[in-house]
């Protein structure tokens, strides 16, 4: 049979003989086992091989870079140590990171997806000095802002307590940074649903995503929004003058030739960003920022108010503090208006 | 138990979901895009502090809040308007910077606006194309090309968008003109060989792009343009014959569609690919599109070689390597044999390379027979000639170079046989007794050449019969240089013929004297109108051929029954002027009866089959070895380029091939082993990983196995049946084998 003659052959070559040759390695046997392998990672026990325990600053520092670990817990907890170590720190001595590392690396985390990552955000920014918040103003509202017009309710939520806690920080520099004004104005606008110009017909707008737009979310919006019209519209109370006497004789108005308190004092001078418009300008001055309140959300507001006293109970008491809040502020430029 | 909720459940941001909605009812999700608009300038802002920062903060990029909007931004025209100048900005100042991924949905997002309409095509390529030719990154650069090639390809199906080809065009040859020494211009290069190659741009702006690539200073972008003059057209012809290739059985899906379960989506498919076949059939019945080669759309070929030459090949400035210079050379050589141009210095450049150590020497005398044509004066290509005789063809060097030799000879000689003296001649011709075949071939080709264009300068015995008999009867005559043949129709003498012989045959069964009269001959004519295309309607593709029947009637009124009526018919033969064919006028010089019958005469439809036919009919002639090679030669394309393939040839011809080599060349490119189609479908369910049949199955079984079930199931006696019956009867009985029977 053919096939038999072919198993023969093949059993043949199972007792061949392996020949050997001069200057050749030997032939591997027919069962040899190749015992080699590769690995395409090597994992270490311990991931640091130095013997002194580290720094402070050290440890800091890989905290801030463990922000963008993927794990929700490792980011919490991250925040939590810096937050130990930044509020157990003597307040005269310079902190284990500088101001302006932390804060651009936290300040990502307003639109994180976890609420506890977000809540110890807050706790940590809370514990830094408030002199140091001041020159980041303009990137943190950036966020903040960008979390209150997020597609989640709770991170909007969230982002009032972070610009309630600007504004009592930094409410001058929160008001009068380069779209500070115009742009968060706008951004409470359609929170509130409020719209200046209403394009339907309906009078019951459902909007999406804010299924549970409740009174108290609401209320909560109204009264942010109020401390924001307070810090952008009251008068100053207090101004410092510097030398307003007789100390320095021969020399008047000193108060306008000593540097600046404020950072990057030549802001509005827009030397080195892109043109702005509108939105995107700076109003430093008071009835700069009357004058264009007044124009985009002033009637949008009172309508809105209106809307919300008739409510009544714990919304028309919040619309009732919004209006006196937006009376007071504006009551000068009414007097300027009708002169 | 809480149920698990994933991360974008939790937190409601679904922009997907938002979309949708927003596509189905935009008056009413209007604040919600807003505020997602706002969240996109917030985070366009944020972006723009630091363009190099990794956007995936949070649950919501910019990414996809970019690729929302882009999405909805046809609902809301007004409101998304700054978004396409937002993405535009963006993309032209930090392209560099940008994360490639958020870079890659800018780009697409601009065309996806482009594409609703939002923006014009000279925006986005005007926008594309500063950062294609200015960009780092190789993956951006194949997004941006695939992305300007498409947008010009969408932009010209409906109608060829002239104007948009022009700005594109013009930007494309002021990037070539700006800066000649950068290799910027290899995008040129690059975007109008691909419109070339899928025939949007064919006009001769797109070649003068090209043109302006092959003088630039840089060596690549002076090679893509080189390369595309000679092989750009090939490369057309192959793509478009591509595109038809794939045609779809409509027969097997209607089939199918009957078979399988019937659903909106295969009936829609069905209707598809029905409208496909249906485009395609009428796209094969449509005329072909006139596309001119790019070598002949060149405006001043002349001026464009000597440039060429001067600029890149002579000049001993230029640092083309000598790949790059010889291609350069091939195409001055290409296009001075295309236009029979004049370039007197291009033959004493190529003298120096006629050595067989030179390298690809055998590249060098392609280019020179290419270079050659019967306007090239015969004292400038003597020299070459035998320096190419005296260097390659001699009995010491090797049979390889000789054979090339003697074949670069003959192809110079086939274009301008005055370049040869008879010594010479005589001399190569002895080569034919060689012993190598290959230089054996080559002479002879070389005699054979000669004993059609010249063969008085052959000795007498190897002049041959034919040549021998014509040069004694003086129809043979040298062709003096400049001359050029007279154009003629092949086979009209034979159709003369043929009309002669018609026209006798009718006259005679009518029973009237064989010689026609005038008269009848016009008649003839006006027949000839009226059959226009009677004898030719059965071939199809003649079908845009239009019956104009009363024109012809018309003709045959004004014309001949005016004279009838005004004449007698004996004068008529006398006055008659134009129309010959009788048998006793056919003695007159051939060459007058040709001129006459193409001036008098307008051929038709049926006149032009009649020639055909004739022409096969005269087929005995063909076979013959002269015949053979001028067909031979006419089926060689005046287009076609002489390579250095064609100068090895004949070397290759006594080479002996190695036994591999001879039974790949047998094989060819068939398929290896035979396989019945359920041997394939079996093997490839095999390689898929599938089991078999049951079927299968069973038929492989050991048979050994099968037997006892076998035998059980037919063999049994009755006997057993009965047996086995009493037994099932008591199993029943008592209640199955573990029966209550105690």
């Amino acid at each position: 049979m053919g096939s038999s003659a072919k198993k023969k052959k093949e059993k043949k070559k199972d007792f061949q003989k392996v020949k050997l040759k001069v200057g050749k390695t030997k032939a591997k046997a027919a069962n040899h086992t190749n015992t080699s392998f590769k690995a395409k990672a090597i994992a270490l026990k311990q991931q640091s091989i130095s013997t002194h325990a580290p720094t402070v600053e050290a440890q800091c520092a890989h905290q801030l870079s463990l922000l963008n670990h993927k794990s929700d817990t490792q980011r919490r907890d991250s925040l939590a140590y810096l937050t130990t170590v930044i509020s157990a720190h003597p307040p005269g001595l310079p902190l284990p990171q500088p101001a302006s590392v932390i804060v651009p690396t936290v300040q990502r985390l307003v639109l994180d997806g976890s609420n506890g990552v977000r809540q110890q955000m807050l706790k940590l920014i809370q514990s830094l000095p408030k002199a140091d918040i001041a020159s980041h103003t303009d990137s943190l509202l950036l966020h903040t802002r960008a979390a209150m017009t997020h597609l989640s309710t709770d991170i909007r939520t969230f982002a009032l307590e972070v610009l309630e806690w600007l504004l009592s920080v930094a409410g001058d520099e929160v008001v009068s940074c380069a779209g500070g004004w115009v742009k968060t104005l706008k951004c409470f606008l359609s929170l509130l649903g409020w719209q200046a110009e209403v394009g339907s017909k309906w009078s019951a707008m459902r909007t999406y995503g804010r299924g549970a737009s409740d009174a108290k979310v609401q209320v909560k919006q109204m009264n942010t929004l109020a401390a924001f019209l307070r810090a952008g519209l009251m008068q100053p109370t207090a101004t410092v003058t510097i030398g307003a006497g007789t100390g320095t004789f021969p020399l008047w108005q000193t108060e306008h030739h000593v540097l600046s308190e404020r950072s990057n004092a030549f802001a509005h001078l827009n030397l080195f960003g892109s043109t702005r418009d509108e939105e995107a300008e700076m109003y430093e001055d008071r009835e700069d920022r009357q004058r264009v309140f007044h124009e985009l959300a002033e009637g949008a507001i009172a309508a809105g108010i209106e809307q919300s006293t008739k409510g009544g109970g714990e919304l028309g008491r919040a619309g009732a503090y919004l209006r006196k809040a937006m009376k007071e502020g504006m009551v000068d430029f009414h007097r300027v208006d009708l002169l | 138990m809480k149920r698990k909720l994933g991360a974008l459940e939790k937190v409601d941001a679904d922009l997907t979901s938002l979309q949708y909605k927003v596509r189905r009812d935009p008056q009413s999700y209007f604040e919600d895009h807003q505020q997602q608009y706002m969240q996109y300038q917030t985070l366009r802002d944020l972006l723009l502090q630091n363009p190099s920062t990794s956007d995936d903060t949070g649950i919501v990029r910019l990414n996809d809040l970019i690729d929302f909007v882009a999405h909805t931004a046809d609902c809301y025209p007004k409101a998304a308007a700054p978004f396409a100048d937002d993405l535009i900005q963006i993309l032209s100042l930090h392209h560099d910077e940008l994360q490639a991924d958020l870079r890659d949905k800018m780009v697409s997002s601009l065309v996806l606006l482009r594409n609703k309409d939002l923006i014009d095509s000279a925006t986005l390529l005007n926008t594309l194309f500063p950062i294609l030719v200015s960009t780092h990154s190789k993956s951006l650069r194949a997004l941006l090309f695939q992305k300007i090639i498409s947008d010009l390809r969408s932009s010209n199906v409906k109608a060829t968008n002239h104007r948009l080809n022009r700005t594109i065009q013009t930007v494309l040859f002021n990037l070539l003109t700006s800066d000649r020494e950068s290799t910027k211009g290899l995008w040129a290069v690059k975007i109008t060989r691909e419109l070339w190659k899928r025939q949007i741009w064919a006009d001769a702006r797109a070649v003068d792009i090209m043109k302006e690539a092959c003088l630039s200073e840089n060596e690549k972008v002076i090679t893509g343009g080189v390369r595309f003059f000679l092989g750009g057209d090939k490369e057309r012809e192959e793509a478009a014959d591509e595109s038809s290739d794939d045609e779809i059985d409509m027969r097997t899906l209607r089939h199918q569609a009957g078979i399988n379960k019937k659903t909106k989506k295969k009936a829609r498919e069905l209707k598809q690919a029905a409208a496909n076949v249906k485009r395609k059939e009428r796209k094969k019945s449509a005329p072909h599109p006139l596309n001119f080669s790019a070598l002949h759309l060149l405006h001043d070929p002349q001026g464009f070689a000597e440039t060429l030459f001067s600029r890149h090949v002579q000049n001993s400035k230029s640092k083309l390597s000598l790949e790059s210079k010889l291609i350069v050379l091939q195409l001055v050589s290409r296009l001075v044999g295309l236009h029979k141009l004049t370039v007197i210095s291009l033959y004493s450049y190529l003298l120096k390379f006629l050595t067989p150590r030179q390298k690809s020497v055998t590249s060098f005398l392609a280019i020179l027979a290419q270079a050659t044509h019967n306007l090239v004066p015969p004292d400038v290509l003597e020299p070459l000639i035998q320096k190419i005789a005296n260097e390659f063809v001699s009995e010491a060097s090797a049979s390889e170079v000789a054979a090339a030799g003697l074949n670069a000879i003959r192809e110079v000689c086939a274009r301008q046989p005055l370049a040869m003296s008879d010594t010479l001649l005589q001399d190569l011709v002895m080569y034919r007794k060689s012993k190598d075949k290959g230089v054996q071939m080559a002479a002879r080709g070389l005699l054979s050449l000669y004993r059609e264009v010249g063969a008085e300068l052959l000795k007498k015995r190897d002049r041959g019969k034919d040549a021998t008999i014509a040069l004694i009867a003086g129809g043979a005559k040298e062709q003096r240089f400049g001359e050029e043949a007279v154009g003629e129709i092949q086979g009209i003498d034979l159709l003369e013929q043929w009309k002669a012989e018609e026209r006798r045959k009718r006259r005679e069964a009518a029973g009237l004297p064989a010689d026609a009269a005038a008269d009848e001959v016009e008649e003839d004519e006006a027949e000839n109108w009226n059959n226009w295309d009677v004898e030719s309607d059965d071939s199809d593709d003649s079908g845009g051929w239009i019956n104009v029947e009363s024109d012809g009637e018309e003709i045959n009124i004004s014309d001949s029954e005016d004279e009838k009526e005004n004449r007698p018919a004996a004068k008529k033969a006398k006055v008659a002027k134009s129309e010959t064919g009788s048998k006793a006028q056919s003695e007159e010089p051939v060459q007058k009866q040709i001129s006459k019958l193409l001036t008098s005469t307008i051929l038709t439809p049926a006149d032009l089959k009649q020639l055909r036919a004739l022409q096969e009919s005269a087929a005995v002639k063909s076979q013959m070895p002269g015949a053979k090679r001028a067909a031979l030669l006419a089926a060689r394309h005046a287009d076609d380029a002489i390579t250095a393939e064609t100068i090895e040839a004949a070397a290759a011809i006594g080479k002996k091939s190695t036994k591999e080599e001879k039974v790949a060349m047998a094989k060819g490119d068939r398929e290896e082993k035979h396989q019945s189609t359920a041997a394939k479908r079996k093997e490839k369910k095999e390689s898929e990983g599938k089991s078999t049949t049951n079927k299968e199955k069973a038929r492989k079984k050991n048979f050994l196995m099968t037997l006892g079930k076998a035998k059980g199931k037919n063999k049994r006696s009755l006997v057993d049946i009965k047996k086995t019956m009493k037994g099932h009867i008591n199993r029943s009985k008592r209640g199955g084998k573990r029966g209550n029977k105690g």
